[in-house]
């Protein structure tokens, strides 16, 4: 018996032939956004209540470098102050988690609630960013991405990072 | 003797009513996943793509050409497996669907990748590759079983 005989295929040709057709119409706003590097959860109107549902998105090595190179985003270090202070992605802020009680505030009054934010710690088994997220969210922050490769791959990929002051 | 050959029958027509009625079972139930995970991406597609890039497989535009495709693909075959309309064709795919989803998932393993797996609800709980690849070896095994439980009877397009 074949397995696979040519009328199964064409089926499961048009099956999925019917599924990209769905996709394409469903999420054309999105794929247009992301063919020209702008999707963010706040391009198509109805994502928006997803990252503002209290969940912040994921993202990659390679959008939060995109985010970077454009100056399109806000990096927050969710670190302690001695790990920024060592080393960070430059140009980011520091929040860290257990002080976001105190810096939060500040952070406000620096940081319009319009940005878009990356925030990232010590890598996927750190999940203070992820945290830290959550109550950038519940601050009021309308866009908040986590980058879980985090400081130690963004690091190891050979992008810039400094030295600096909490 | 006659009598014999007709019990012999009746017990041979029950154990192919059992076998149909498990694979009509597993069918509707497979059906149900699949739409449940199509339809979880389908209304959080941005976040689906996050969760796709987190497996740093695809390019970024990739994640977002599949997390546009992939759920209305899931959907697509739930829904036939639950109208049991075109069910080798539905069932086929989403073999194939697993099969992609078990090699993903053991590449996160291998590359030490501790991210949420994705699957269901996007932005809900983490679910650790592992368990999402046992979970999927039970999917395929269901998928198999429907496979060859399936008599076709519909009518061939080609």
């Amino acid at each position: 018996m074949r397995l696979f005989n040519k009328s199964l295929l064409v089926e499961m040709a048009l099956i999925c032939l019917l599924a990209a057709v769905l996709g394409f119409a469903w999420n054309h706003q999105l794929l247009y956004n992301a063919w020209t590097g702008k999707a963010t959860a706040t391009s198509p109107t109805r994502n928006a209540p997803v990252a503002q549902g209290g969940v912040p998105l994921p993202a990659g090595l390679m959008q939060v470098k995109e985010f970077y190179d454009r100056k399109e985003a806000v990096f927050v270090d969710a670190r302690d102050g001695t790990a920024f202070a060592a080393s960070h992605i430059i140009g980011a802020l520091s929040l860290p988690l257990g002080e976001t009680e105190v810096k939060l505030p500040q952070f406000k009054a620096k940081v319009p609630q319009t940005t878009l934010l990356v925030v990232y710690c010590n890598g996927y088994d750190c999940h203070d960013s992820m945290d830290l997220g959550k109550k950038l969210l519940l601050a009021g922050y309308r866009t908040v991405f986590v980058f879980e490769g985090g400081y130690p791959e963004w690091k190891d990929a050979g992008y810039p990072v400094e030295g600096g002051k909490p | 003797m006659e009598g014999c050959r007709l019990s012999g029958g009746g017990r041979e027509a029950v154990r192919y009513g059992t076998k149909e009625l498990m694979t009509t079972v597993l069918r509707l139930l497979l059906g149900g996943v699949f739409l449940y995970a199509g339809i979880t991406k389908i209304a959080a597609p941005t976040v689906f793509a996050g969760s796709l890039a987190a497996y740093k497989i695809l390019p970024y535009f990739g994640n977002y050409l599949v997390a546009s495709i992939l759920p209305w693909v899931e959907a697509l075959c739930g829904l036939l497996l639950i109208a049991g309309y075109r069910v080798k064709a539905a069932v086929s795919l989403i073999i194939a669907l697993n099969i992609v989803f078990m090699a993903a998932l053991a590449s996160t393993i291998i590359r030490g990748l501790d991210i949420d797996c994705g699957c269901f609800r996007q932005g809900g709980e983490k679910t650790s590759a592992w368990t999402a690849l046992l979970r999927d070896v039970a999917f395929l095994i269901t998928a198999v079983v429907v496979m060859t439980g399936t008599k076709t009877k519909e009518k061939k397009f080609f």
